[in-house]
């Protein structure tokens, strides 16, 4: 349709310069609302109870230096979530030379170091905002170039009614940015946005499976963390088994196999016939020193079967062995 | 070497690389694992495995020196590892210093929005 109308408009270059100016304003209206249908959904309405205007103006800046937006925009995270650290402290642990820029993946992954946990927001308009108001500053990854323009900002604020945006990025501590604009340059990466959170929080936009995701991979790099986490996660979601065989295993991790064992008792509760719960008591029961407890669950776990069948019986074998010793 | 002596040595590579793992994973049954869809879990063991030296190597192979990769490679979820491997350098990544192609991607947006507007 605008390749139609641009075509229409050569035609008649020579006949009228106003029907040019119209042609091309009509296929600016017909374009924008698929062109960013986001903005112009937001503008039929606002998350009823979100406010019409916030900026979060205690988040700090970190301008930013030569291609090192990523550093600069974790920073700003990760100090607004209390963690001290510099953009410098930073470049080795997302900056990629070769690459001259940070991966997402990685973006991710770096708070975990510091015992925060990183979610990655549903790719929506409407829940930026929500974590804005939710006190959550969000990193988003723009493209501002035509093919390599890749860059990370920093959103801190919004304004409803006047469709803006209130962002830190590169050397500007505040940029405003209509909203339109903004999902110009923020669809190519689709969408893309995440927010880093210290274990004892849960983000305004959290979706169950996905945060206990983001839990899970918090567990590798920081157990004490993740324990926090999971015990936050269970306050909100208490029925959830994957949690609490989580929980457990940060317990174990951590040399404390008196709590493992009381929380996987209770998930045996929970979930009578999970293979999992049953193959991890067995094995914190065999660590305890009490083999023979333990091969009473996991014989049941054998019983069971399933997709872990494999581990159970590598667990059963080592406390067979034990119990011959 | 005939056909069948290269995929018996292939085979022995691969239960090779599968028989330390195996000792490894007993015991406790790992979140991730929970967290993975089941039907998938033996399969991404052996994979992650591999995956994780991969992006290893290519984080190295990008500027990064040995223990820093893999530092950084440690960090990472069992699903980042295998969506990285294999395809880090398809991925974006974000560096840009905030200049002209800004401006430029400013000005042409600011026209839609005000041709939007009204």
């Amino acid at each position: 349709m605008v390749v139609l109308a641009a075509l229409s408009a050569l035609r008649r270059f020579r006949q009228n310069a106003r029907s040019i100016a119209g042609v091309f304003i009509l296929a600016a209206l017909c374009g924008c609302a698929s062109l960013l249908p986001q903005s112009a959904s937001l503008r039929e309405t606002l998350p009823p109870e979100l406010h019409r205007k916030i900026e979060l103006t205690e988040v700090p800046f970190f301008p930013q230096t030569e291609y090192q937006c990523g550093p600069a925009a974790l920073a700003t995270l990760l100090n607004e979530a209390g963690v001290k650290v510099t953009p410098e402290d930073l470049v080795p642990e997302v900056y990629l030379p070769e690459r001259k820029g940070s991966l997402q993946i990685e973006m991710l992954a770096a708070p975990r170091r510091h015992g925060l946990v990183s979610y990655q927001l549903a790719p929506r308009f409407s829940d930026l905002l929500t974590e804005i108001a939710a006190g959550n500053p969000v990193i988003v990854l723009q493209n501002l170039g035509f093919k390599e323009g890749w860059h990370y900002a920093v959103a801190i604020g919004y304004d409803y009614d006047w469709g803006k945006l209130y962002l830190r990025s590169g050397q500007s501590r505040r940029q405003v940015m209509p909203f339109a604009i903004s999902e110009f340059v923020w669809m190519r990466s689709g969408y893309w946005a995440m927010v880093a959170l210290p274990p004892d929080r849960i983000p305004a936009t959290a979706e169950e499976s996905r945060w206990l995701s983001a839990v899970a991979a918090l567990e590798r790099p920081d157990p004490r963390a993740a324990r926090t986490a999971y015990q936050t996660f269970l306050k909100r979601w208490p029925e959830n088994v994957n949690a609490v065989i989580g929980l457990a295993n940060t317990h174990h991790a951590l040399g404390e196999l008196r709590d493992a064992e009381a929380v996987l008792r209770r998930a045996a509760q929970l979930d009578p016939n999970s293979v999992i719960v049953l193959n991890n008591l067995a094995q914190t029961l065999s660590d305890e020193g009490r083999d023979a407890e333990a091969l009473q669950f996991i014989e049941r776990a054998a019983e069971l079967g399933g997709p872990f069948a494999g581990a159970v019986e590598e667990t059963r074998k080592a406390i067979r062995a034990r119990l011959k010793k | 070497m005939n056909v069948w002596a290269k995929i018996i040595s292939r085979l022995l590579i691969a239960l090779m690389i599968w028989t330390p793992y195996q000792i490894a994973t007993a015991g406790i049954i790992g979140t991730d694992q929970v967290v993975a869809s089941s039907s998938q879990v033996d399969r991404t063991t052996v994979l992650n495995f591999l995956s994780r030296s991969d992006v290893a190597n290519k984080l190295q192979s990008l500027g990064i020196d040995p223990a820093t990769a893999n530092d950084r490679v440690a960090a990472m979820s069992d699903q980042e590892v295998q969506s990285l491997a294999g395809r880090i350098n398809s991925m974006p990544a974000g560096g840009t210093s905030t200049g002209a192609a800004v401006l430029l991607i400013i000005i042409i947006a600011a026209a839609v929005w005000w041709f939007w507007q009204r």
